[in-house]
């Protein structure tokens, strides 16, 4: 009896670790999923990271960048904006305006040598546009 | 994705002669597997070891000094052996085998179809790695700003530093391919599962336990720590069952090692120190001071964090208040880990296998042990959070199970093998190969 039952419980685990959709991604239509993967990361922001190279193009290893996006608010978006930006930017010093807790911090917005602007008005005249792309403009005191 | 396969390919000759150091009577898939855990090991420790002396990296200087301990390792693997016990025996493939290469086929396109999407690898593990490529080494100052807290300052980086080793090879920062060294830890781990699984059962449940333990070694989290800690970690659980059960100084010597490089790439992998102490202290009490590679090993980086001061989140604050806050919601707790508990029945399997066959579990009480602590400590970690615990246990529950998984499972596996072959479950028994 408790062999049988051994080979009942084997057999059920083996079959509850199976992983067809794994097994058959090799002979299935891939690219659905390199769609998928490939914008998911920037969901309905796929200008962003674009306007990032650019932004990162005109600028050098060590400048401060303060980081302005639609969404000011931490979970509406400022945090994907702002761990976004730190990536692609990797080298410089990328500043939040806001922190997780909401504050808003315009100290950085002082010190940062410059403002990566994308989808959110900065008012004008008072800063030189370095670059303008993907949606976005790069600012300069 | 050429850089990605030289990379590799790099650290499992890297590692090949610290495998051979360790255990001169290495052959066959574990040779190879634990090659490539040791190459990512020794790339990690020099690339560290060039911060901590401010040499800037360049893949010249990495490469010389990569290949120094290679030389180093082949010489030491030369020394005349002392113990006389004869090389592993071949290990026979089996039919079975192939289910497991066509899960590993899936995952090796799963892994590589995309640059890394993982929010946890462009926001952590890929972040530092590069920004340590630009700096040319590690960026103390930005793991100590207080705006990158985000990144956990204080998680250990030997997946980050394996990253910059594949892009320096490539000449600059490409996440495109990164992927490829998941595939390679997780077909590490399943080729010493194999090996270790053959040296106690017939071809058959050997193959049917590296099967089951595939989608596991195979962490559907691409590019984050997952895959690598489940690696590190179960091989040297594994690997100490077998040093407790059967008295074999090099399987003590591969956990210990392999358990030092599980603390290097996660905080959870420092916790499986403790967990095995303590569980190595009730099975095997006099032999608890051979984990001490482990500890030498884990050592440097938890200096080094200490000295630049950065935070762990779950330290933050009191935890005494949060705890004691938290100890009347315990039941919602326990009730939000078994609603979001991965692939229930699964574990419902395993603890059905238990109690199928009682008499393992004396045998087995290393791996139990080992389980049920690092269990606690995790349970622990939702007591003592800073976070919302429902949030904290929703993004983490179901990683943190499959991190314990493979060693519980090889072990359930084959005691169920041996029962439904009609072995004897001695708790004192030898292992003994089960014919089909």
């Amino acid at each position: 009896m408790r062999r049988i039952l051994a080979l009942v419980c084997l057999l059920a685990i083996v079959a509850l670790r199976l992983e067809p959709r794994l097994m058959q991604l090799p002979f299935i239509d891939r690219q659905p999923i390199v769609e998928l993967l490939g914008n998911y990361a920037d969901g309905e922001w796929q200008q962003y990271p674009r306007f990032l190279q650019h932004v990162r193009a005109c600028t050098r290893a060590g400048d401060s960048i303060a980081i302005v996006a639609p969404a000011m608010k931490w979970d509406d978006g400022y945090s994907y904006a702002y761990y976004r930006a730190s990536y692609f930017l990797a080298g410089r010093e990328v500043l939040p305006l806001v922190t997780a807790d909401d504050r808003v911090h315009p100290e950085n917005f002082q010190r940062a040598r410059y403002i990566a602007t994308w989808r959110a008005n900065v008012p004008a005249g008072r800063y030189k546009v370095l670059c303008q792309a993907e949606g976005g403009a790069l600012l300069q005191r | 994705m050429t850089a990605a396969l030289v990379a590799t390919l790099s650290m499992t000759v890297l590692g090949l002669p610290v495998a051979l150091a360790l255990d001169r009577r290495a052959r066959g898939p574990l040779l190879l597997g634990a090659a490539f855990l040791y190459g990512s090991g020794v790339v990690f420790a020099v690339l560290l070891g060039l911060s901590i002396l401010h040499i800037r990296w360049t893949i010249v200087i990495v490469a010389i000094v990569n290949l120094a301990v290679c030389v180093a390792a082949a010489v030491l693997a030369r020394r005349p052996a002392r113990e006389t016990r004869a090389a592993t025996r071949q290990l026979k493939p089996h039919w079975l085998d192939l289910a497991t290469l066509l899960t590993m086929t899936g995952f090796a396109f799963y892994a590589t179809i995309a640059p890394l999407w993982e929010w946890d690898f462009w926001a952590i593990w890929g972040m530092k790695a590069r920004v340590f490529l630009e700096h040319g080494g590690i960026d103390w100052r930005f793991l100590e700003s207080r705006w990158n807290s985000y990144v956990h300052p204080d998680y250990p980086l030997l997946v980050p530093l394996n990253f910059d080793f594949v892009t320096l090879l490539q000449g600059g920062w490409s996440d495109r391919w990164l992927g490829v060294l998941s595939i390679a830890w997780a077909a590490a781990l399943l080729l010493i599962v194999r090996d270790l699984a053959a040296r106690e059962v017939s071809p058959v449940p050997a193959a049917l336990v590296a099967f089951v333990v595939a989608p596991i070694a195979a962490s559907r989290f691409v590019g984050i720590a997952e895959g690598p800690l489940i690696a590190f970690g179960a091989a040297a659980v594994l690997f100490l069952r077998r040093a407790a059960l059967f008295d074999d100084p090099a399987a003590w010597r591969h956990g210990a090692v392999l358990l030092g490089l599980a603390a290097s790439v996660k905080n959870e992998g420092i916790a499986l120190i403790v967990s095995v102490a303590i569980a190595m202290l009730f099975v095997r009490r006099r032999d608890v001071l051979r984990l001490w590679p482990a500890v030498a090993i884990a050592a440097p980086w938890l200096i080094l964090r200490a000295t630049h001061d950065l935070p762990t989140d779950i330290a933050s604050g009191s935890v005494f208040e949060r705890v004691l806050a938290r100890m009347p919601h315990a039941a919602e707790i326990a009730s939000l880990v078994t609603r979001t508990l991965y692939h229930p029945f699964f574990w419902a399997a395993l603890l059905l296998g238990f109690l199928i066959v009682p008499a393992a579990r004396r045998r087995e009480a290393f791996v139990l042990l080992v389980t049920a602590i690092q269990l606690a400590f995790y349970l622990a970690t939702y007591f003592a959070t800073p976070n919302d615990p429902r949030w904290h246990i929703a993004t983490s529950w179901s990683r943190l199970t499959e991190q314990l998984a493979v060693p519980i499972t090889f072990v359930v596996v084959l005691m169920l093998a041996k029962t439904a072959a009609g072995v004897e479950q001695s708790p004192d028994a030898e292992a003994r190969p089960v014919e089909p």
